[in-house]
């Protein structure tokens, strides 16, 4: 045999398995493609029954006076048997009616419980504070005593108080900055801890790490933040590890005197910035490693055939098939940095609640949750357009 | 079937195949086989292939640093002798070891006490949370009934909503429990019990929300063999989907158990003489001034070696339960798809 031959045969063999692998891949779609179309299926039917169990209970609810008149008609001896079939029938008819209903009864069993506490623990105490907000509060033996007070204490947050109006920009600026390199930043961990290599169940142990610490109280230990004091915490030792020293030897090792003292406070804010984001993203990382983990194997497997690169992967694969997680990552990381009570709006509306001044310390709660709310709802509207949705 | 140690055979001599080719079709001169597209694209991605290693590990070993260099400098400064925090000779190892502040630290926090009374009252809200939660997000799954989109957008609002807006109210609520003055949950463990009892506990929206998408990731067929033999629906959830949910529930409880352990902001506000840790930790630099520097009122600088200590005592049995169950956070929510949101 000649090598050619040779060649031709492994090309041939090479080809039965990339065949193979083609074929395996098209039946598991196929499968899954299925089997999502019976859940459809399944749903549409159950819905269907549903109008059609409520058309029923409409239309017998329609029917009762009238059936009533037959029954009441029907009593006269001859026609007997005919309503004791119209009878049977109805009897049928409800059980399966009665079916229906006691399905719809155990869904509200099963929501009850949280039903009640929700109720109890979540939304009269949230009207309540709205209520509060409209008053003048003072603390009396058996709870508070309200005086009305009308919009004074909006007006008072946006119009009198010197801090408030400069805390709420500052903190939806600082938001502004941090939730596009909080994303950025976490997609690319989450790239890169999707590849294969030796240590990967370490360093994904370690990225999450901050999920564990970071929600406690400990962390305000590590960054520095203590109420108690002006303590210089990690966060800034961290900076001061790489205080540019080095850079400063190098420039002027190169006769650059000038630039130096620039660059080292460019430096401390970018090394304390990447202690801060590191520190904030572990959740976020998470969300994307399973988006990351959710495309599918045919889709890398088409794009390798096509020869991309691993730039025109990242843009025309990964990124559409994890932008529903994109805006998920956006709302949470953005509802994480207003609701973070190391923030400065969250600081005044606190050492409100601590000077007892609750009624003005709810109207700027609900003013700040107010902003918050329009401001997530534009930024779901605009990016969820361009959220590449599958649908098959 | 070839088992798995065939299919490695099998891999190995296909990749020594390819390169024996490689070889061969660079020995006569690539241009014959390939176009000049191809080879360029292998070229480049031979390139990256060979480079980008390097700079994954660069790069991961950076950012692997930044985490875990608070945790060894919490480490390092908790077994020096104060002294030696002002030694300019001293970084990283302290010249000699000592437990002396852990003991210390050990006797403010009352230790013993707190830990027991947090573990009580993290397990028992957790497990009570990861029940309510299950038994609700199933009900979100699988249920049609009036006002559903309704009740689930008040699901949504329970995430978004910032707990210090309601927790005012909520404190009335529990100082006078069902509008009697003599009932007061405050300060007892059922302040916390309560909320989580009826599936409203410390972030309960977010786990309903990760249960009801779990629940309808899970095949239908599943219940419908099950109404088929004549379970109702609750023997159906205890029976059928219980048991199938169980690395929802494991990490749901986890991330529960962390979040109440963590959690300083609502237990301050109903606990004034139950000890949490995080409660203790937070008023730690207090509590040592007091006990340790007879009330004068010492620079943080001097009561750091105190302060990390009091970190490494309550971040450690967080610790050793995430490293033997680690993987149970990341994969239960790699499971559990919080995805199709």
């Amino acid at each position: 045999m000649s090598e050619f031959e040779k060649d031709l045969l492994e090309q041939e063999d090479e080809a039965k398995e990339a065949l193979e692998e083609a074929e395996d891949a098209v039946t598991e779609q196929a499968e899954d493609a299925v089997r999502e179309a019976e859940d459809e299926a399944a749903e549409a039917a159950e819905e269907a029954a549903e109008e059609l169990v409520e058309a029923a209970e409409e239309a017998e609810e329609l029917s009762v006076i009238p059936e009533e008149t037959v029954q009441e008609l029907a009593e006269i001896p001859d026609d007997e048997p005919e309503s004791s079939s119209v009878r049977s029938g109805k009897a049928a008819k409800g059980a399966r009616i009665s079916y229906e209903r006691k399905k719809r009864l155990y869904g509200y069993g099963f929501i009850a419980l949280w039903f009640v506490g929700t109720v109890y623990f979540f939304l009269y105490p949230l009207i309540v504070s709205l209520v509060y907000s409209f008053h003048k509060t003072t603390v009396g033996t058996s709870g508070m005593e309200l005086s009305d007070r009308g919009f004074d204490n909006y007006i008072r947050a946006f119009r009198r108080d010197p801090n408030y109006t400069k805390a709420l920009v500052d903190t939806l600026s600082n938001t502004a900055l941090k939730t596009p390199l909080i994303l950025v930043f976490s997609i690319f961990i989450a790239v890169i801890l999707n590849q294969k290599f030796r240590g990967r169940t370490f360093a994904r142990a370690v990225f999450f790490l901050p999920v564990i610490i970071a929600t406690g109280p400990v962390i305000d230990i590590i960054t520095g933040n203590m109420s108690t004091s002006g303590t210089s915490g990690t966060a800034e030792q961290f900076s001061t590890l790489f205080e540019a020293n080095l850079v400063d030897e190098l420039l002027n090792f190169l006769g650059i005197y000038n630039i130096s003292e620039r660059l080292t406070e460019i430096i401390n804010t970018l090394t304390s910035d990447i202690f801060n984001l590191v520190w904030n993203s572990g959740i976020q990382i998470l969300l994307f490693l399973s988006a990351l983990q959710g495309i599918p194997f045919s889709a890398k497997e088409a794009a390798q055939m096509e020869g991309a690169t691993g730039w025109e992967y990242f843009w025309k694969i990964t990124i559409p098939y994890i932008s529903p997680q994109i805006l998920t990552c956006l709302v949470y990381t953005v509802v994480d940095s207003f609701v973070d009570p190391g923030n400065q709006v969250m600081e005044i509306v606190l050492s409100k609640a601590s000077n007892w001044e609750h009624g003005y310390m709810a109207a700027m709660a609900w003013a700040y949750f107010a902003i918050i709310g329009i401001a997530l709802a534009i930024i779901v509207a605009i990016v969820n357009k361009f959220v590449y949705y599958e649908v098959e | 079937m070839a088992t798995k140690k065939e299919e490695k055979q099998f891999e190995k001599e296909r990749k020594a195949a390819i390169k024996a080719r490689h070889k061969r079709m660079k020995e006569e001169g690539l241009e014959k086989y390939l176009t000049p597209e191809q080879i360029r694209y292998n070229r480049n991605k031979a390139i990256v292939g060979s480079v980008w290693p390097i700079f994954r590990f660069l790069i991961l070993f950076g950012l692997c640093f930044v985490i875990l260099y608070p945790l060894i400098y919490m480490i390092s400064t908790a077994f020096r002798p104060n002294e030696q925090m002002n030694d300019p000779s001293v970084i990283w190892l302290p010249k000699s070891f000592t437990l002396d502040n852990i003991k210390q630290t050990w006797k403010v926090m009352k230790f013993e006490e707190t830990i027991l009374t947090t573990l009580r009252m993290n397990v028992i809200a957790s497990i009570l949370q990861v029940i309510t939660c299950a038994i609700t997000g199933y009900g979100f799954a699988r249920f049609q009934f009036k006002f559903k989109g309704l009740l689930f957008a008040i699901v949504v609002m329970m995430i978004i909503v910032p707990p210090q807006i309601i927790t005012i109210p909520l404190y009335m609520q529990f100082r006078f429990f069902f509008g009697s003055t003599s009932i007061s949950l405050i300060d007892t463990g059922w302040a916390m019990y309560m909320p989580a009892m009826f599936a409203n506990g410390l972030r309960a929206g977010l786990f309903i929300f990760i249960f009801r998408q779990f629940f309808r990731g899970l095949p239908k067929e599943l219940e419908d063999a099950a109404y088929l033999d004549g379970c109702g629906p609750f023997k159906t959830f205890l029976v059928i989907m219980v048991p199938n949910a169980r690395t929802a529930f494991l990490t749901v409880f986890l991330f529960s158990i962390v979040w109440y352990w963590n959690d300083f902001y609502v237990s301050s506000s109903f606990f004034n003489n139950t000890h949490t840790v995080s409660l203790m930790l937070k008023n730690l630099g207090a509590q040592l001034s007091v006990d340790l520097f007879n009330n004068q009122t010492p620079s943080a600088r001097q009561l750091i070696v105190w302060l990390e200590a009091g970190c490494v005592l309550s971040i450690t049995p967080l610790l050793v339960m995430y490293i033997f169950l680690q993987r149970y956070f990341i994969e239960g929510i790699e499971r559990s798809g919080i995805t199709g949101m």
